[in-house]
């Protein structure tokens, strides 16, 4: 797949953005804080509707809007080519009228063909795998961040999952606050009931779709680790849900979601007294292993580089396995940060599939013959222009 | 800003539900611009929904008479009872024109993240009146909306009404997930409440 049109109005450092693309590989060459990342940041919210980098909705709206506008809005466009035909897609992002701007609301509308819908049906009809100078954090940072980065990839390729999440991050919400109104004495215990089954219903879902993807990306990542110049290391992806019962795979979902349930269910007690939800894929986490040890503390920051980037690799081959469609790639400001050897395992995959943005803060690196007829781009002052002339 | 009259007039509209600064000056100009006449009627609707609106003894409603005409009216079918969440919802049914049996009404849902458990709302009146008052009820049709707070809400019920002799419904899925009844349009309603499914 790759994207026709990208257009932004008031998205960050942008005040209008409007882009034809091409298939192809995409160079994009501005200066530090030019707006770059947000460029590719943009592309990845219409993938999957969340920013790479977190933050606040608010932080979305080009900030000389938010102080003159009374009704201060952010859009991403962006038209789709895939498989099955074109697709728009449209995020807006709209601050409501508030007395300062430190507690203004805002609000999401999502639209898909000119038709609004909900967040759910727009992730995943563009699918996207950014690479970047961050993603050894997927190895080294917190448990939330590697939650995010499952989050993020699976959601592309499975709407059940999306919808999965959703409805869990609700349910849990609600279940915390009732434990803590339990602990003070408001209400009983059979009030968890409704919460219980809702809890074990979707995160049982998320459950199973993130064993399954780890197993087929860990596969995928532990064959590619040793060919990215460390032939004698060994990559190890596990699971690690937080779950006192075995997770076994292929146990049938209302087999799992029982188990699943009575763990909730005798867990109640220590719930209330903790004041919140000590088990479920809120708490999970990867372990990552090179030859047996932690990574995460043992592992040299090259190391960690390494596994990164098979993962993110794999992440390619297992969203083309999937969809029959390859993904966007997005390489931000890191092929610079590579060797030679992960330089080349890059862009090797970067021709593989039908497009491919990258930015970079120099306009002749990565080379013309690193990167031959790729499309060049100057960014300054948040306007993009061609390059008319070839390296 | 000064405490003038104009500044507590504007306030008082900013802390209206879902009114902005801005919007709370626009109302405060249109009403320093009407006629007195305009600016007295407003003062006076106000003063008199305070006063003479009540919570009907029965079913909950908001209502100036008490009982409410709706729990007066012999014509209605007193067997069934539909359970919303707001009065605002009575009138979204009532418009739909599909239900001619008796109404209560919650006073919100269970949302334990908003503090609001079931002692919060108006289910104890809601069970004394089938025992007590409204003794020929045969169903209770839940007709909370259907998100997850309107389902914590039916299932809530269904399990404290179970041992009663009663069928309790809940509206069927004709409702997009996640709408709210009080914006459904009368023929999905209509629908909705005609096509009821067991709890
Ligand atoms: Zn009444």
């Amino acid at each position: 797949m790759h994207l026709t049109r990208l257009s932004l109005t008031n998205i960050r450092t942008y005040e209008r953005l409007e882009l034809e693309l091409e298939r192809g590989i995409h160079v994009i060459a501005g200066e530090n804080a030019s707006g770059k990342s947000n460029l590719l940041d943009a592309v990845a919210m219409l993938a999957t509707t969340r920013s790479q980098r977190g933050g606040h909705d608010i932080d979305l709206i080009r900030w000389q809007a938010l102080r003159d506008e009374t009704l201060p809005g952010g859009r991403i466009v962006g038209e789709i080519d895939k498989r099955d035909g074109q697709t728009t897609l449209e995020i807006a992002v709209v601050a409501s009228e508030n007395d300062s701007d430190a507690n203004r609301r805002t609000s999401r509308r999502f639209r898909v063909n000119a038709v609004a819908r909900r967040a759910s049906d727009l992730i995943g009809q563009l699918r996207v795998v950014m690479f970047s100078a961050e993603d050894l954090t997927i190895i080294s940072g917190s448990p939330s961040g590697r939650r995010r980065y499952l989050d993020l990839t699976i959601s592309q390729f499975d709407p059940t999952y999306v919808r999965a999440s959703q409805r869990y991050s609700r349910v849990l919400q609600q279940r915390n606050s009732l434990l803590r109104r339990l602990r003070e004495h408001h209400g009983s215990l059979d009030e968890l009931d409704f919460w219980d089954d809702e809890l074990t219903t979707a995160g049982s879902v998320i459950f199973q779709a993130r064993a399954a993807t780890l197993t087929r990306l860990g596969q995928d990542a532990a064959i590619r680790y040793p060919t990215l110049g460390s032939p004698n290391e060994k990559l190890s992806v596990r699971y690690k849900p937080a779950l006192p019962v075995a997770l076994i795979q292929n146990v049938p979902r209302d087999e799992f979601e029982s188990d699943f349930r009575s763990a909730i269910e005798e867990g109640r007690q220590q719930d209330v007294w903790k004041g919140g939800t000590q088990i479920g894929p809120h708490r999970d986490d990867i372990e990552f292993q090179i030859s047996g040890r932690d990574a995460a503390v043992s592992a040299s920051r090259g190391q960690q580089r390494t596994a990164a980037l098979a993962l993110r690799l794999s992440e390619v081959a297992l969203s083309c396995e999937i969809t029959g469609d390859p993904p966007v790639l997005l390489l931000d400001d890191m092929l610079s940060e590579l060797d030679a050897n992960h330089r080349k395992r890059v862009i090797e995959t970067a021709y593989e599939v039908d497009q491919v943005l990258i930015t970079t803060p120099d306009f002749d690196r990565p080379t013309a013959s690193e990167l031959p007829d790729a499309i060049r781009y100057r960014l300054v002052m948040g306007t993009l222009n061609r390059a008319e002339e070839s390296l | 800003m000064a405490n003038t009259p104009i500044n507590r007039l504007i306030e008082a509209f900013h802390r209206l539900p879902g009114i902005g600064p801005k919007s709370a000056q626009r109302f405060a100009y249109y009403v320093l611009r009407a006629p007195e006449e305009e600016a007295r009627d407003l003062a006076d609707a106000l003063i008199e929904v305070k006063r003479s609106v009540v919570l009907c003894q029965r079913c909950q409603n908001l209502t100036d008479k008490n009982p409410c005409w709706i729990c007066l009216d012999e014509s209605r079918n007193r067997t069934i009872i539909c359970v919303v969440e707001e009065p605002l919802d009575v009138q979204a049914i009532e418009r739909s024109g599909g239900f001619n049996g008796l109404y209560h009404v919650l006073h919100g849902v269970i949302s334990p993240s908003d503090g609001v458990g079931p002692e919060e709302l108006k289910i104890s009146e809601l069970l004394i009146r089938i025992r007590d008052i409204d003794k020929e009820i045969i169903e209770i049709i839940v007709a909370t909306n259907p998100n997850l707070e309107g389902e914590a809400t039916s299932m809530y019920l269904a399990k404290l009404l179970q041992p009663l002799d009663l069928s309790v419904t809940r509206l069927a899925r004709g409702l997009p997930a996640g709408a709210d009844l009080e914006y459904a349009d009368d023929v999905t309603l209509g629908r909705a409440l005609e096509y009821r499914q067991k709890v």
